[in-house]
């Protein structure tokens, strides 16, 4: 297996931490003028999203985590699983869990692209573009001559997400989100 | 374009007139300005200082490059037996980091004196502070009380086992238990303490941390004479009350290449032209070395420092 020595860590670099593939956030060399040399690592945990301070000494290796993040597009969710596909023309699938696709969920879309993390050649995370465009299903009637005072109201989009939106906005309209937030960034461009 | 400075012209006038600063603070103190070879015979024997090593080009070895010029200082010192300090390039391999650089500028000065020396040296780093930034003048703290604040514990009667939880907290248990006496200190000082000193100079390190300094009774506790000035949570400049005895000098640097050998370090020739220059005489005093590179990123309070240094990322 592949380890890394402590002078190769940087930010981005994946590695496994008791048994969990981890990704270095920040790593700083600590080294008193006379004694032995420490780096002190901030470590987020790809399973749980927490993000640890870890101390090792210099020279130390940890072992790399075999994590890759891939193109891949949703096809559909069957009830237990979300299948992807590569977009690379391998046509190559992988089926993520409830608790790989986690809040992305809420924003998928059929024939949209998402990144998906393999850890061990299992889907570990699945992060949606930063912006998409979905369809209002349900909101309330637009309220006529209350457009200059700005205000909203929450609308349900196509995947069940629900956003804050301009009073203008109605059903059928397709909404640009932007997915880090949640917030309404546009109506989209009629295709 | 590949290789250009780092360093903005801001920088390079505040480093300019930082040098000259200091060079005129030490010739208002009727210190002579010295200037020493980077190469040496024999290395720093501190078990954790890495010494790059020079070759010829057929591939012989020469020497040492010096990460301080201690060695010639302190031969210089017992010949003339006056004032005098250096400043110049010191290297270190294997330290790279924020706040790390293998070449960087090194201050160090001595002073004989048989008058309080170890109090001298803490007031003439404290004048220093106060000339040449605008930190105001260092608080003093012992070394005791720092770690009894933070840890609960007598660092100078603590053992392996006293500390190896702590360590543990920040390494695992597998780590800590690795670590010696000296190393478990450093990682508790270095994580727990060192960020939180503003402006302070810490004073009386364990006797296991006596290096090149004297060990003296403090009460029931042996101590090390040395002192330390961080800022803003980085070590900038560390003092000696130095050793001057030949045969405890000699003793210690055997005890370094044995933990250099337990360690699974290179054994280094031992500094045999200092030893003589102790037996010869080193008269009654204290020498400090300050990081210059790390003092212009205090005076320029800038965020970095490699953007302190005049290149970095050159190599």
């Amino acid at each position: 297996m592949a380890s890394f020595s402590t002078n190769e860590f940087k930010s981005g670099l994946k590695v496994l931490i008791d048994g969990d593939p981890c990704t270095i956030v920040e790593n700083e060399f600590v080294k008193p003028g006379k004694g032995q040399a420490f780096n002190r690592v901030k470590i987020k945990n790809l399973k749980t999203g927490r993000v640890v301070e870890k101390t090792f000494k210099s020279g130390d290796s940890v072992e790399a985590a075999d994590v890759i993040d891939l193109d891949m597009e949703f096809l559909y969710a069957d009830g237990e699983f979300y299948h992807f596909m590569m977009t690379d023309g391998s046509f190559e699938q992988h089926a993520a869990d409830a608790k790989a696709v986690g809040d992305a969920s809420k924003w998928l879309k059929e024939q949209e692209t998402y990144i998906i993390t393999l850890f061990n050649g299992a889907p570990l995370a699945v992060t949606p573009p930063n912006h998409i465009e979905l369809e209002v299903v349900e909101t309330d009637p637009g309220l006529k001559g209350d457009t200059a005072q700005g205000g909203s109201k929450p609308a349900t989009l196509s995947t069940g997400a629900v956003v804050n939106v301009p009073l203008f906005i109605e059903i059928g309209e397709v909404l640009r989100v932007d997915t880090r937030t949640g917030d309404y960034v546009s109506r989209a461009t009629k295709k | 374009m590949m290789g250009r400075p780092t360093a903005t012209k801001t920088i390079l006038e505040a480093r300019a007139s930082l040098l000259s600063g200091l060079r005129s603070f030490f010739e208002a103190r009727q210190s002579l300005e010295v200037d020493v070879p980077a190469i040496a015979k024999a290395p720093a024997s501190d078990p954790w200082l890495d010494s790059f090593t020079v070759s010829d080009p057929a591939g012989f070895h020469v020497g040492y490059l010096l990460t301080s010029p201690e060695t010639y200082l302190k031969r210089l010192l017992s010949e003339y037996q006056c004032p005098i300090h250096a400043i110049g390039k010191a290297y270190r391999a294997n330290e790279e980091g924020s706040e790390h650089a293998i070449e960087f500028t090194m201050l160090e000065w001595y002073r004989p004196t048989s008058i309080r020396p170890f109090q001298a040296m803490v007031s003439e780093i404290q004048d220093l502070i106060e000339t040449l930034t605008e930190c105001g003048r260092p608080e003093v703290i012992a070394y005791k009380d720092v770690f009894e604040a933070t840890y609960g514990l007598n660092p100078h009667q603590a053992t392996v086992d006293d500390l190896v939880g702590f360590g543990s907290d920040l390494l695992g248990a597998k780590a800590a238990s690795s670590l010696d006496l000296d190393s478990l200190l450093n990682v508790l000082f270095a994580t727990e303490i060192e960020p939180h000193l503003t402006n302070h100079i810490v004073i009386d390190f364990p006797a296991i941390q006596s290096a090149l300094a004297r060990a003296d009774l403090d009460g029931a506790d042996r101590v090390a004479k040395r002192a330390e000035l961080y800022i803003s949570g980085s070590e900038i400049a560390n003092g000696y009350h130095e050793l001057t005895d030949a045969v405890e000098q000699a003793a210690r640097f055997d005890e370094d290449n044995r933990r250099r050998e337990s360690l699974l370090r290179p054994v280094v020739p031992r500094d045999d032209a200092l030893i003589d220059a102790l037996t010869s005489g080193l008269p009654d005093s204290y020498g400090v070395a300050l990081g210059v590179d790390r003092l212009l990123k205090v005076v320029t309070q800038s965020k970095t420092l490699s953007e302190c240094m005049t290149f970095t990322g050159h190599l």
